[in-house]
């Protein structure tokens, strides 16, 4: 019995969770049905069958269903955005949603002793407490990719730098692009001159860029984020450095081993001579004996000597 | 009544075992001490060559003679030979850790009531709580300065390289940085060489020593300490294979024996405080009190620290005192844990006990089961031959240094010569590296890429290019996988051998962030190949093998046992790693102990100071104190001329410190028995306030000599040319009765050696005046008699005494 409620609960709320994600204009259509199928199942039950939450006041259950919503919908969100990663541009509207429904539960809203009840009902009044345990998990994912770091003070929307660099991104996989046509990938190492040559700027510019704002979070450190920048930035960049350095092996540093190791043979030469010369000609240090004012009795010596042989 | 055997007994076997001109001066002719128990045991032994002096003292009436014995034999050419482990420097004095109970300190005694004690007691507290708050201050001061030069330099030497790791002309790069680190420990040395040697190394032989009760000249001065702070900085900044953490422990015990002192003499400050304090028995408390402080400040290990002191210094301790020293020690790591919280800006939050932090070590991710104790023994064997192979090495050195490199440029010269060999093997094996990390989810400090792909970094470099401390945490706690075995393999071949040309070097600097470095190489790469051999089915983390190589390296190369657990136990915050650092720090020291012993016991023999260990050498029970002491003494009558006391006092060839004082009778007949015995300070101090007998009948009002009198000139006593008697007061008479000790510890001739070294070290003496059984003196034992044999390879040895 249990894990059918548990089913039809769910389904809905994917079906809300696909609902606002409108840039995926593809909808599958018969997660659409079901969820329908689904939001009708659960009115039934919910209304059919009021016995079974007799504590749980309508206004909480609303609050409840919201949370759920929001959750689902974030999950979908982030899973469907986990690679390449895009998580905090894509996501933040569901994750500032689901913070103010949250919000709404453990807050006192309207009615004061009825929210309080809500509260207690819902977050605490079982082993469980999922609901608690999933915002929780949000929030560390949230803190975990740092998405804090990408977005305005208000958490609204992408910050003006965040902004900026993903255009360069876009435009440098754009030059990517454009200079491999034609040619297909993993074709032969020797064949990207012309990639390096043509976005070797654009790649220096994301490159720069990136490099300014990791210095310009580490010197602002104080405001609470740790070193790194949020993961999407972090990854964009990760992507297109290892297709510049490892799959078009674009960047060659000039290794110039032959002055080095010139220099360096030159640097571990001096010990040498330094002890050499001191050893030749530096006066060796004597340590001038005293004589112990002692009896010298034989049995002593003997008994030293004793040991030696 | 004294008879004096004259027997010539020289077999040819004796005189091919010594020097040839060696021994002749040493024979000197026995003159007093056989009574009837000794009777025969006293046989003079004369060189051929020796004959005409023989002639000279026969015409001495012996029986007169026999008040004042010195020795006025001519010296023979000093025989000069090269240094070798084998001698006893006469630079070297003992401290005084016996009470000289004469009647000055039995008036002052009988004038301070109860409750003036109860101050001192209180006093007492409060210094410790001194030494640790300066003391902490100290290392939150190196820390913070430390990590802003060397962030400095590592940022210039980074942005550098990654200039030119795109335009080429690498060599420019490495030529910075050799200069950089050179330029750096050239200052750090220059002030070490030239200013105040003593400071140079980690410091923990010295205070050992000091412990042990042997007085270094300068070891806990001012000067000192500065010069051991700033040399410290200057040679972690300067990138040399150092660690800051051996010298926290001499800086405690400076800032203790400062403290302690209220004044300073190298401010020439006196504050006019705690001149209770003004004596070795105190201040040697104080000092092991600071160097707790300083283990505690360096490791974040109070307990460790206590056990430290008690380790060098046990032989003088107690509850009250241990209970004071645990004190210090706390207070010394929270200053400075509080301190540096405040510092990195979250206050209150008490993250940073120590210098060094090991790191989080969690039961959960990195515990160990039973199954691999067997395999941390081992470690601690590998620890133990390395430790030795480390120790030999570098015995090698130190002894080509002090035979050669003995002038203070040199000494600049060669410091810098490491500084930049340091440097360079660094690029080289950064540049030959080819193991790249990827940037991301790092705590990589300086990352650099040179010929990494974007995004990377060298993984070489995090070992190379950062301060010893940070890459010991690194090598605990980076994810398995962060390094690949070549590069940890050749890092611990290159590291291993910079580290052992590192120490000794004159500059001032600790070996133990070295060790600790070298061991967590090799135990993580241990770790790395166990969980490969195994197909990484179980002990996964390599951070707990790097840990163990730590602690066993450590354990061989300094053979601490006790205090160094409690330490790698307290830095980890760890409990239940106890039992396996335990017992690879016992392996280690038995392991190593086979080969050779530790490095400061090493680095002590070699400096050639009078160390007296725990317990006589084991085979040494047929020496007698008569075959130890000697003789013949100086000794003083107690009513005594000036002008033999300033004598005596201004003899070179005799530096002696203690006088027996004998009974003055002028019947020459009767027997001089012994009544006390005067230190040389004391009687400088006598001489310079002219307390003589002819004085005190002139002007009853003069000023009664008190003990703070002694206290105030404590414990840089001025030197005897330094004070003027005229030739008049050469005549007057000196009554010492009064200052002298009336009961000086004594043993009997047939007393043997460990019997003597036992009553010596419990005791802390200087001086032990063996006498007949008609309380004559007959000779005089002090450290150096004792120091002199040793158990070495064939048995026991004796070392002779040489001047450096």
């Amino acid at each position: 019995m249990a894990p059918l409620p548990c089913l039809l609960l769910l389904l809905p709320a994917l079906a809300l969770a696909l609902g606002p994600a409108a840039e995926e204009a593809r909808r599958p259509l018969a997660l659409e049905a079901l969820g329908e199928a689904g939001e009708l199942a659960e009115e039934l039950w919910g209304a059919g069958l009021p016995g079974d939450l007799p504590e749980l006041e309508p206004e909480c259950r609303r609050l409840l269903a919201a949370f759920a919503e929001g959750s689902a919908a974030l999950t979908g969100c982030l899973g469907r955005r986990a690679r390449p990663v895009r998580l905090c541009q894509a996501c933040h509207c569901h994750y500032r949603r689901l913070l103010a429904q949250y919000g709404n539960i453990a807050r006192a809203v309207g009615n004061s002793s009825e929210s309080h009840n809500c509260a207690k009902s819902i977050l605490t009044s079982d082993r469980l407490q999922i609901v608690v345990t999933l915002s929780e998990f949000f929030n560390k994912t949230w803190e975990a990719a740092n998405c804090a770091n990408c977005l305005k003070n208000n958490s609204e929307e992408l910050s003006n730098s965040t902004v900026e660099f993903l255009d360069l991104f876009n435009k440098s996989l754009m030059c990517f692009e454009h200079n491999l046509q034609g040619q297909t990938i993993y074709l032969s190492p020797n064949n990207y001159t012309e990639v390096c040559k043509n976005c070797n700027e654009t790649y220096k510019m994301l490159n720069d860029l990136y490099n300014n704002l990791q210095r310009m979070n580490r010197q602002g450190g104080e405001s609470g984020h740790s070193a790194h920048l949020c993961i999407d930035v972090e990854d964009a960049m990760n992507i297109t450095r290892k297709l510049w350095s490892r799959t078009f092996n674009c960047s060659v540093p000039c290794s110039d081993t032959v002055p080095v190791i010139a220099v360096s043979s030159f640097i571990l030469f001096l010990p040498v001579v330094f002890y050499l010369s001191s050893f030749l000609h530096s006066k060796q240090k004597k340590r001038i004996l005293i004589l112990p004012k002692r009896i010298q009795s034989n049995a002593s010596l003997v008994n030293i000597q004793e040991k030696y042989s | 009544m004294a008879n004096v055997a004259k027997k010539v007994s020289w077999s040819g076997r004796d005189r091919d075992d010594d020097d040839e001109d060696g021994r002749a001066g040493e024979t000197t002719p026995l003159l007093n001490g056989t009574g009837p128990g000794a009777a025969g045991g006293a046989r003079q032994v004369l060189t051929p060559s020796s004959f005409l002096r023989i002639g000279q003292l026969s015409n001495v009436d012996l029986n007169e003679d026999i008040r004042e014995l010195e020795t006025e034999l001519p010296r023979q050419h000093p025989n000069e030979i090269p240094h070798n482990e084998k001698l006893l420097s006469l630079k070297y004095e003992s401290l005084d850790y016996d009470n000289s109970e004469n009647q000055l300190f039995l008036e002052e005694e009988r004038r301070i009531n109860h409750t003036a004690f109860r101050t001192v007691e209180i006093k007492r507290w409060v210094i410790c709580a001194m030494i640790g708050i300066l003391t902490g201050l100290v290392a939150c001061f190196i820390d913070i300065v430390v990590e802003n030069l060397a962030g400095l330099k590592y940022r210039v030497v980074k942005g550098n390289i990654d200039k030119f790791t795109e335009k080429g002309g690498l060599s420019f790069s490495l030529l910075l940085w050799a200069t950089l680190n050179a330029s750096v420990v050239m200052v750090g040395s220059v002030i070490v060489a030239f200013i105040e040697p003593v400071a140079a190394g980690s410091g923990i032989p010295q205070i050992k020593c000091y412990l042990n009760g042997v007085k270094i000249p300068h070891v806990v001065r001012l000067k000192t300490l500065v010069i051991k702070v700033c040399g410290v900085i200057l040679s972690v900044v300067g990138g040399l294979a150092v660690g800051k953490e051996g010298p926290m422990i001499h800086s405690g015990a400076v800032i203790a024996a400062g403290i302690s002192q209220g004044r300073s003499t190298s401010l020439k400050r006196d504050f006019k405080i705690f001149e209770y304090f003004r004596r070795d028995t105190e201040k040697r408390d104080f000092v092991s009190a600071g160097a707790a402080a300083g283990v505690s400040a360096a490791f974040g290990a109070p307990v460790g620290g206590v056990l430290f002191s008690l380790e060098e210094g046990a032989s003088f301790w107690n509850q009250f005192l241990t209970w004071r020293i645990f004190f210090a020690s706390m207070i010394s790591t929270f200053t400075l844990n509080s301190v540096l919280s405040v510092y990195h800006g979250n206050a209150w939050d008490l993250s940073s006990p120590g210098l060094i932090n090991f790191g989080r070590f969690d039961n959960e991710k990195m515990g160990y089961t039973i199954q691999e104790i067997p395999i941390f023994i081992f470690m601690g064997v590998v620890g133990g031959i390395l430790g030795a192979l480390f120790n030999a090495l570098n015995y090698w050195l130190t002894m080509f240094r002090i035979r050669y490199i003995h002038r203070p440029c040199l000494q600049v010269v060669e410091a810098m010569l490491v500084a930049a060999v340091t440097a360079t093997v660094g690029f080289v094996m950064i540049y030959c590296s080819r193991d790249c990390q990827p940037i991301q989810g790092s705590s990589v400090a300086y990352p650099l890429q040179l010929f990494c792909a974007d995004g990377e970094y060298n993984s070489m470099a995090t070992a190379f290019f950062n301060t010893p401390e940070k890459s010991v945490v690194n090598l605990f706690h980076d994810p398995p996988g962060s390094y690949n075995p070549m590069t940890l393999g050749m890092f611990t071949l290159m590291y291993f051998f910079l580290a052992c040309w590192t120490y000794g070097l004159t500059v001032s600097a600790g070996v133990f962030i070295p060790s600790l470095l070298i061991g967590a190489a090799w135990g993580r790469l241990f770790g790395i190949s166990l969980s490969y051999l195994t197909k990484g089915s179980i002990w996964a983390d390599p951070g707990k093998y790097a840990l163990m190589g730590a602690a066993a390296q450590l354990g061989g190369i300094v053979r601490m046992t006790l205090s160094l657990t409690v330490i790698m136990m307290e830095a980890t915050g760890n409990v239940t790693y106890g039992f396996p650092i335990m017992l690879v720090l016992m392996t280690a020291k038995i392991v190593g102990d086979y080969f050779v012993e530790g490095l400061y016991d090493m680095h002590i023999q070699l400096q050639s100071v009078p160390f007296l260990h725990w317990e006589a050498p084991v085979t040494s029970h047929s020496l007698t104190a008569r075959e130890v002491m000697s003789t013949p003494v100086t000794c003083l009558r107690r009513i005594e001329r000036v002008g033999t006391v300033v004598d005596i006092l201004s003899d070179t060839s005799s530096n002696h410190n203690g006088f027996p004082v004998v009974e003055s009778n002028p019947d020459a007949t009767q027997v001089a028995g012994l009544r006390g015995l005067i230190l040389r300070s004391q009687l400088i101090v006598l001489l310079k306030h002219k307390v003589f007998v002819e004085r005190a009948n002139l002007s009853l009002v003069q000023r009664r000599l008190k003990l703070k009198d002694f206290r105030d000139a404590y414990p840089r006593f001025p030197p005897i040319q330094s004070i003027h008697v005229s030739q008049d007061e050469r005549e007057c008479m000196i009554d010492l009765s009064e200052f002298m000790n009336p009961s000086p510890y004594t043993v009997p001739q047939e007393a043997s050696l460990p019997r003597v070294f036992k009553l010596f070290r419990a005791l802390g003496l200087r001086h032990l005046v063996v006498v007949d059984n008609r309380n004559e003196v007959v000779g005089m034992v002090t450290r150096k008699d004792l120091a002199r044999y040793r158990l070495g390879k064939e048995g026991l040895e004796e070392l002779s005494l040489a001047q450096t």
